[in-house]
């Protein structure tokens, strides 16, 4: 479905130089779901907004269905992909309506039968028509990004790119969206590609996944293998370690980091 | 041990808005001594509020009211602001959440660390500074002398947090508020920033209030652990006993998460019981 090649982001020349992805490649197949997992600034957000066209490809390729995407993004693209960011607060238009913004890309597209198409997305989400019209401001945290997951899948699209899209809520609303996310992967046979930095949110999510850091790909596991411990980069052991919680006896994490 | 560091009983915040009153805290008690103190909750609990309250940081038109809160004796309510302003930031003090938003963004870390320092102690510029590299020392900071001279935007989240920290902790406090110190951070760097936080906190012998939502974090970190929901102390419970939980909002909260261990699916939701809020 989705295959990424020799992937770089290069911001700025010269000094400024700054290489946010060198050299980082995978495959997503139809129907799966894949993680990219690393601490900031190691490149797992730029490569999703690589991929939709928020961040320039400066090398390698990047193909959807097995075509090569062209810059800018056509209309066909944004049908087949579809990103969720990070926070819903900001990630929606705080004076547009709901129904505003979920038939926006109803308008762009084209597409007729915007009245029953909306009421399917709040339905596919877990709201119900009373929240049609409402502002953002008038709906909670979980239910803002039930709106953005809507928005995203109002086009029917094949990809969906998830930014973070549980770090900003709490714990018992986290546990409800990635239950929706789940079901609704079964249910539309959707691709998944996640970023996280919470390696349990990525391992239940996702099949496959990718510690990134500092820009570059440090190994490719099977979420199986996080489970069991038996990820053999001691990077991504330190990862699994600092994820258990606070331990008092200094188990040293920061040299396995320095090393 | 006779009297507690922080005596707690019956604290609430009150805010008076146009659409009516919201009671943010309801009634919370809990004493401390010298000890590691963790408050969990959800946003909206009042954890934070709580914190602030403490200190006399409650935002207008807040007003706070309770049968009583001392600290080390003296009465937080009824004290004079002289009184509260040598405290704060002197045997009290806060680290907050975000170092981006809390250091001051025109001057130097070390400029703010001797600032703190000689707002409490008589000292002067020169025992201030040995002071400040001293402690900036003791957060770890690999080159002090170099971090004492950039100001917060030349450093990392973590720098900058273990700068507060430090700044925070110069004056010898009895007592830390820590409101989300590593919420702003990434998982290894947080780790590394609590674990210079429990070094200080065990050499010195200070007490600690940790406000998180991370219940997990909170429970493998502090001794002990109060669960807020709607601004109530819903159970408090020894954090190693953190599995044998009763209230169902704190076994809720539990099991909600995802873990490495084992693969739940689809993952159990909170249903929120109206009662717990009662």
């Amino acid at each position: 479905m989705l295959d990424i090649q020799n992937l770089n982001v290069v911001y700025g020349t010269g000094r400024l130089r700054v290489d946010a992805v060198k050299n980082v490649s995978f495959h997503v197949e139809p129907g799966a779901a894949y993680g990219l997992v690393g601490e900031s600034g190691s490149g797992k957000s730029t490569v999703l907004r690589a991929i939709c066209g928020l961040a320039p490809i400066s090398d390698g390729r990047v193909l959807v269905d097995g075509q090569a995407v062209t810059t800018p993004r056509g209309k066909a693209f944004y049908r087949t992909v579809q990103m969720v960011f990070q926070d819903p607060y900001a990630s929606l238009h705080p004076r547009h309506t709901v129904d505003r913004t979920l038939s926006e890309p109803l308008a762009i597209h084209g597409e007729k039968d915007a009245e029953a198409r909306i009421l399917q997305a709040l339905r596919e989400v877990g709201l119900g028509p009373s929240f049609r019209f409402r502002y953002p401001h008038q709906l909670s945290g979980g239910q803002r990004q039930r709106i953005a997951i809507a928005r995203a899948l109002i086009l029917r699209p094949k990809v969906l790119l998830l930014d973070e899209p549980t770090s900003a809520l709490d714990a018992s609303v986290q546990a409800e969206i990635l239950n929706l996310l789940d079901d609704l992967r079964r249910r539309l046979g959707l691709t998944y590609i996640l970023v996280s930095h919470d390696l349990a949110v990525v391992a239940h999510l996702c099949e496959r996944l990718l510690v990134m850091r500092n820009g570059e790909a440090v190994e490719e596991t099977l979420a199986e293998s996080l489970r069991s411990g038996a990820a053999s980069n001691g990077y991504t052991q330190a990862l699994i370690q600092a994820s258990q919680g606070f331990t008092r006896v200094a188990s040293q994490p920061a040299q396995a980091l320095a090393g | 041990m006779t009297t507690p560091l922080l005596d707690v009983e019956d604290l609430r915040v009150r805010f008076h808005l146009r659409t009516g009153i919201v009671e943010a805290v309801r009634g919370v008690s809990f004493q401390l001594g010298r000890e590691r103190l963790g408050i969990v909750g959800e946003s909206g609990s009042g954890k934070s509020q709580t914190g602030r309250a403490i200190l006399g940081l409650t935002p207008p038109p807040g007003e706070v009211t309770a049968k009583r809160l001392a600290f080390d004796g003296i009465d937080l309510l009824t004290a004079s602001k002289r009184t509260l302003r040598t405290l704060r930031g002197g045997r009290i003090s806060m680290v907050m959440q975000d170092p981006k938003y809390s250091l001051n963004p025109v001057m130097t870390i070390g400029e703010q660390i001797i600032e703190a320092y000689q707002a409490h102690a008589k000292a002067s510029r020169n025992e201030a500074r040995d002071k400040a590299l001293a402690m900036l020392e003791a957060v770890k900071m690999r080159d002090p002398g170099r971090v004492f001279s950039l100001y917060p935007h030349e450093v990392s989240g973590g720098m900058g947090q273990r700068a507060m920290i430090a700044m925070m902790l110069v004056t010898d406090p009895d007592m830390l508020i820590a409101d989300e110190p590593t919420s702003a951070l990434d998982v290894t760097v947080s780790m590394e920033v609590l674990r210079i936080l429990d070094e200080l906190v065990t050499e010195r012998g200070m007490g600690l209030i940790f406000i998180s939502h991370d219940l997990k974090l909170v429970s493998s970190f502090c001794d002990r652990v109060l669960v807020m929901y709607a601004g109530r102390v819903v159970e408090e419970l020894e954090a190693k006993n953190l599995r044998e939980a009763q209230h169902p909002y704190t076994q809720g909260l539990m099991r909600c998460l995802p873990t490495l261990a084992d693969d739940v699916r689809p993952l159990p939701t909170l249903n929120r019981d109206p009662s717990w809020a009662l």
